[in-house]
């Protein structure tokens, strides 16, 4: 790994300030899990001037719930997730997601705005200068998408445009279907934005001055239902190939609300807005069920290796609605 | 003379296990030494392209860095078969092929320098495809080699080295036949097995001295140290080449080809005059070093009803990737596993060796055996299938009995006197319940909603566990303890430690007596080393052989002084003793204090004995995702005899990793013919087993003594691999009702054959 | 000139770390003497401390080759930076061996008695994850061996032996 000045930040304050001074030539480091793997591959077209550690920034490693919200600070890790008793209680959904990102060793490392944070896993964007990289594609502002003609099965099958590298982040799937948003600070003070309209196809919408600080979420009614499911070609460990994440409120037999949320099918998490207005007011059965599975993926539109993963995310929204049923 | 083994069959604490489990044991990375370079390879951004230019000014003014090596600085190294490949050319074959070479002080330097250097060139069309790159429109590799195809024969072999597989006369089989099938498979995923420690090498060269040639010391990862040297020598011509091997963390047959980043930090070393280590990275592992070859079969076969194959005819293409060193011997050696598992009077069998624009193809366990019988299986089944065959029958009735023979890799006809396999395979099948599952070819073994479970076997024997030569030294001592002088390096299969057992045995000495000699060239004899099957009783024999000249010098020395004849003397823990009188004994230190005795072991190659590995796996497939899993392996095996249990124990288990039965099911080496990248050459995106997904793997061992050495063993280790991938290729053929001709079954490659038959049954 | 830039740029930075018991102090800095910016812990342990039993096998913390136990808990030490250390304290292979008699840590005597490994490069990481486990829970189940160790990338595929010799350590009352 190439060097780069190194900065231990003490505040949020001050990590804006020295985000701003760097102009973009700066970046966040968290739990590093991705951040460094960035690094190593040498794979962006400016390696960065420096590198700001936030892990000692105060204030930034929390999880509290009450009755009405649920607040998680950016830098809690993926373990304290997994093992928090106030999340696996209420939250499995959660817990779960946070479960199934990589092995016990990164989870001990890698942080919950890290997650959301993280960079796309597109096998060109990531091909590592060691062996004749980086390559040159539309994110990194040269080029096409090397997806659209090249191999992309584990590409965007919704809502594909410009680069269809897909949200690598499995949290961001759940807490999506929490109704979550993050509070990032910059140097005009704080805003909120919700974890799903963080991604863009061809960048986040938090900007290089501005730092995530935590993520909330309304609490979910006691009779809430939650699921969150991941196909792999392994168990876990790896990334998406798809994830389906659903929360889901029955009344008198009736679909009150629900959210149906892919993951790893689109630049960000996939909201099957479709399926959800068709279940609403309907008994949930395997017929409805069903017949929403297909409506999550009505609008998929895929490249020439991925329209497998289309399948795949019916699948997914079938069982988890059958599992609610 | 029946006296119990002491070690070999038991259970002995391997002599590295205390070094592992305490982080003491050194793999090539952990070395280090004053003044130690550390080397890197800028590599290219371009599949088939001719360098213009390459500018390295700017790599050569960081600080530090003390070397940048270009086609033009080095030596007009090369090999290969033919011997075209040079170990830096002005053309690039493949994206990740070396272009240049940098050493410096630090790791850090060497990335500045790295990120520096500037290339120019002059791209040419690649291909990819084995039998598009055959075509005279497709661009060629290499000026020397016509339309990219290879020569199918290696001299190495002999002048004979089988080559294509031709014998009868397959017209008048196909008339013999019942039925006739013609299809394509392939098994082109190109797995990586990826052992955990990445190739890498430390080299320090030193200048001629004396009258003495330049030289270089190498200290190595792999299992196979002479060979190693043989292969350099052959590279650096007048050079003298000394390799010390140290822990080998995993190879599975690839470390053997090594000689690029051996060559590269020779060089580098060479041109700083200083030590120079070049560990790859991860990727490069994955992405420039060795793959397994890829195999394609477009053949015919014949069978009768009672499962005689008749004939079998056809073309077998062969990708090797930008270059071949061993894939002719690969070849050879699959023609003659081919015979082992079937029988048949009539082939024709025409092999291609082909080069593509990707990294090269090497040695992977298995050795072309498995690549070939991974297309041919699949061609076979589906002759049983219209005849209704089970394939358990069909395997059991054509795998290779006492008094059958084959055409082995030197093109001689061997007959077989090893034993009946029957046994095992018997057991293998009533262990694994195939009766009670098998419910006919392309039917489910059970159906649970969309889930669908189905069965497959596979088979595999090799009569390489008797190649090549081995030596080896035994050295007592006057203690009573002995070194054993041999040219192995411990690669993970506790063979090693093995090896010592055997002395023990041999000369009735504790285990503990016995030590191994460093594994250095300069000091060992020859030894092949621990390649294919020839562990057990290649290099077990010589050593065998080495112990027994030892202590048969021992008795010829300390028979006078008890008054008897060598014959009538027997030794056990360091004591000489009259058979007949076991009172009457001597202690070893009656050699004299000051005397050793050494005694010369060698094996000389025979092909006339096969191993044989049976896998049967249960499968259940999503129809829905098309996601496979995999439920249950059974293993069955005859070894003759069980030299380390827990050893062998650990070989079967790894029938699933290092590009076993998760080639069939996950694992694959991504090449992008669009781009020309390797795209999953990092071990996030290349996908491996991980201990959430372990199957109950059954194992059935018989011990029915082989006509091998005095152990009766031939071992079984490297073939645990082979008969798996086509056992999951017809187990996922009969859960989802459609033949799979390709690997690995991914639910993109399974959805769309399911939804294609449900189109097709619809209309 | 923002305020940070006088405060980190010109002094050196020390690093205090423990591995083992033992204390370490490195300044981070570019020359060959000093820890660079960019160096990870898995390269301190090995280069400068001098532990080579942490491997490095891909870098990108997916193997688990380098993993060590970072105040108790199992991290990858090839994904962590030296100069994010500071305070510390990190076991690794070598430090598992009772400092007063000797003795293999009673993991590591099982991996020894069940040969749980072949070729031996991933099987410091599996012991230490497994220590983190039983140091938590000495009473794992199986299930739960299989969860703690599912980041350790092993080709020669010994996790079956592996999971025998954790188990004939873990206290589970069946």
């Amino acid at each position: 790994m190439r060097a780069f000045k190194h900065i231990n930040a003490e505040s949020v304050e001050e990590t804006i300030n020295i985000l701003q001074h760097y102009k973009g030539k700066a970046k966040i480091n968290a739990g590093g899990s991705d951040l460094l793997l960035v690094l190593k591959d040498s794979i962006l077209p400016e390696y960065p001037e420096a590198v700001i550690n936030i892990k000692n920034v105060p204030g930034l490693d929390f999880i509290s719930c009450n009755d009405e919200s649920v607040e998680i600070g950016a830098l809690a890790t993926l373990d304290h997730i997994c093992r928090s008793s106030l999340l696996s209680q209420k939250y499995s959904i959660l817990t779960d997601a946070a479960k199934s990102v990589a092995g016990p060793q990164i989870r001990n490392l890698a942080t919950t705005g890290g997650n959301l944070m993280q960079d796309v896993r597109c096998w060109y964007y990531r091909y590592s200068a060691k062996i004749g990289g980086p390559v040159k594609c539309l994110r990194k502002g040269n080029g096409p998408c090397l997806a659209v003609k090249g191999d992309n099965r584990y590409h965007a099958v919704i809502d594909g445009k410009k680069c269809f590298a897909v949200c690598p982040s499995d949290m961001a799937t759940a807490l999506t279907a929490l109704d979550a948003v993050v509070t990032v600070a910059g140097p005009d003070g704080k805003r909120a934005v919700p974890v799903a309209d963080i991604y863009n196809p061809l960048d986040k919408n938090i900007k290089g001055d501005e730092l995530l600080l935590k993520i909330s979420f309304p609490a979910l009614s006691k009779n809430s239902m939650q699921r969150f499911v991941k196909f792999t070609l392994r168990k876990p460990v790896d990334y998406a190939v798809v994830s389906a994440a659903s929360t889901c409120e029955i009344k008198d037999g009736m679909v009150e609300d629900i959210r149906i949320v892919l993951g790893a099918v689109s630049c960000r998490p996939y909201r099957a807005k479709a399926a959800e207005d068709f279940l609403k007011g309907w008994m949930l059965d395997e017929k409805t069920a069903a017949i929403a599975a297909e409506k999550a993926v009505e609008d998929a539109k895929p490249l020439s290796k991925n329209a497998y993963k289309v399948d795949i995310a019916k699948s997914l929204v079938k069982d988890i609605l059958f599992s609610f049923c | 003379m029946a006296r119990e083994h002491r070690y070999v069959g038991k259970n002995v604490i391997r002599r590295d296990a205390e070094d592992i489990v305490t982080g003491r044991a050194k793999y090539v990375n952990d070395l280090n030494f004053p003044d130690l370079l550390i080397g890197k390879v800028f590599r290219s951004s371009e599949p088939h392209a001719v360098i213009k230019s390459i500018d390295k000014t700017a790599a050569l003014k960081v600080p530090g860095v003390k070397a940048v090596l270009t086609w033009e600085d080095v030596p007009d190294w090369k090999t290969g078969v033919p011997e075209v490949t040079r170990v830096l050319d002005k053309k690039v074959r493949f994206t990740g092929d070396a272009v240049a070479l940098i050493a410096a002080e630090t790791e850090e330097a060497a990335d500045e320098a790295l990120s520096l250097i500037k290339v120019e060139y002059e791209k040419l069309p690649p291909v990819y495809d084995v039998e598009e790159a055959l075509k005279p429109e497709s661009p060629d590799l290499y000026d020397e080699i016509k339309n990219n195809l290879l020569p199918s024969v290696d001299p190495f072999f002999g002048p004979d080295c089988l080559s294509d597989l031709i014998m009868g006369d397959v017209e008048s089989g196909f008339s013999e036949a019942d039925v006739i099938v013609k299809d394509t498979f392939s098994y082109e995923n190109i797995p990586n097995p990826i052992p955990a420690e990445q190739p890498g090498v430390i080299a320090k060269w030193e200048e001629s001295s004396g009258g003495a040639p330049e030289s270089v010391t190498l200290w190595v990862s792999n299992q196979f140290p002479h060979l190693n040297r043989m292969i350099l020598r052959s590279i650096m011509r007048k050079v003298d080449v000394r390799i010390i091997g140290n822990h080998c963390g995993g190879s599975f047959g690839t470390k053997l080809m090594s000689w690029q980043v051996q060559c590269y930090a020779a060089l580098l070393s060479r041109a700083a005059l200083k030590p120079v280590k070049m560990i790859y990275s991860k990727e490069e592992h994955i992405a420039a070093f060795v793959l397994r070859p890829g195999s394609r079969l477009r053949a015919k076969v014949g069978m009768k009803k009672d499962g005689t194959v008749t004939a079998v005819s056809g073309d077998w293409f062969v990708d090797t990737g930008y270059y071949s060193k061993t894939t002719q011997l690969q070849v050879a050696v699959g023609c003659g596993e081919a015979q082992i598992a079937v029988k048949s009077k009539n082939w024709n069998l025409k092999t291609n060796i082909v080069c593509t624009n990707r990294n090269a193809s090497g040695i992977v366990r298995g050795f072309g055996g498995q690549e070939l019988k991974c297309c041919l299986f699949p061609l076979l089944s589906r002759a049983m299938e219209k005849l209704d065959i089970n394939p358990f029958d069909f395997f059991k009735k054509n795998f290779i009995r006492p008094g059958d023979g084959y055409y082995w890799r030197d093109g001689v006809w061997y007959t077989y006197r090893g034993i009946d396999f029957t046994k095992a395979i018997d057991a293998g099948a009533e262990k694994f319940g195939w009766n009670e599952k098998w419910k006919g070819w392309l039917k489910p073994a059970s159906v649970n909603g969309v889930l669908r479970t189905g069965v497959g076997m596979g088979i595999h024997g090799n009569a390489d566990v008797g190649e090549d030569v081995s030596e080896a030294y035994v050295r007592i001592h006057p203690n009573g303890g002995a070194v054993l002088f041999s040219g192995v390096s411990e690669h993970g299969t506790g063979q090693v430690s093995n090896f010592m057992k055997m002395v023990a045995d041999v000369l009735r000495i504790p285990f503990e007596k016995v030590t191994k000699s460093p594994t250095d060239s300069l000091v060992n004899p020859n030894e092949f080393g621990p390649a294919g099957s020839r562990g057990t009783y290649a290099i077990g024999s010589a050593v065998i052989n080495a112990a027994e000249d030892a202590r048969n010098k021992l008795f010829e020395e300390l028979a006078p002084k008890l008054d008897a004849k060598p014959q009538e003397l027997d030794t056990e823990d360091g004591f000489v003793f009259v058979k007949d009188d076991p009172d009457r004994k001597l202690h070893w230190s009656k050699m004299g204090y000051d005397r050793s005795i050494t005694g010369f072991g060698v094996f000389e190659p025979d092909f006339t004995l096969s191993n044989c590995m049976i896998s049967f796996v249960e499968v259940e497939v999503n129809m829905e995702t098309g996601q496979t899993r995999l439920l249950k392996v059974v293993n069955s095996t005859d070894v003759g005899m069980v030299i380390d249990p827990p050893g062998l124990k650990g070989q079967l288990y790894s029938c699933l990793g290092s590009s076993g039965i998760d080639s069939a099911l996950f694992e694959e080496t991504v090449l992008d013919p669009y781009t020309g990248h390797i795209l999953n050459a990092n071990l996030i995106d290349y996908k491996w087993r991980t201990s959430l997904e372990l199957p109950p793997i059954e194992n059935v061992v018989f011990e029915t003594p082989m006509d091998s050495h005095c152990f009766h063993a031939v071992g079984v280790g490297e073939i645990a691999t082979s008969p798996g991938p086509s056992a999951v290729l017809m187990a996922v053929s009969n859960a989802t009702g459609s033949w799979i001709h390709e690997y690995p079954v991914t639910p993109e490659r399974l959805l769309k054959i399911i939804s294609e038959k449900t189109q097709k049954q619809d209309r | 000139m923002s305020d940070f830039n006088n405060k980190k740029s010109d002094l050196p930075v020390t690093v205090n770390i423990t591995v083992n018991g033992e204390g370490f102090s490195f300044e981070a800095g570019e020359r060959k003497d000093q820890v660079s910016s960019s160096e990870t812990l898995a390269d301190t342990i090995r280069n400068r401390v001098g532990l080579t039993g942490t491997k490095i096998s891909c870098n990108h913390g997916a193997c688990g080759a380098c993993t060590v136990l970072m105040n108790g808990k199992p991290v990858n030490s090839c994904m962590v930076l030296t100069v994010e250390c500071d305070g510390s304290s990190i076991t690794t292979i070598e430090g598992l061996k009772n400092k007063d008699t000797g003795a293999l840590d009673p993991l590591q005597q099982s991996f020894v008695d069940h040969t749980a490994f072949q070729c031996g490069f991933c099987t410091p990481g599996m012991i230490l994850n497994a220590k983190a486990l039983l140091d938590e829970k000495p009473g794992a189940t199986p299930d739960d061996v299989k969860e703690a160790l599912s980041g350790m990338f092993c080709r020669c595929i010994s996790h079956y032996q592996v999971i025998d010799a954790v188990m004939a350590v873990s206290k589970e009352k069946d």
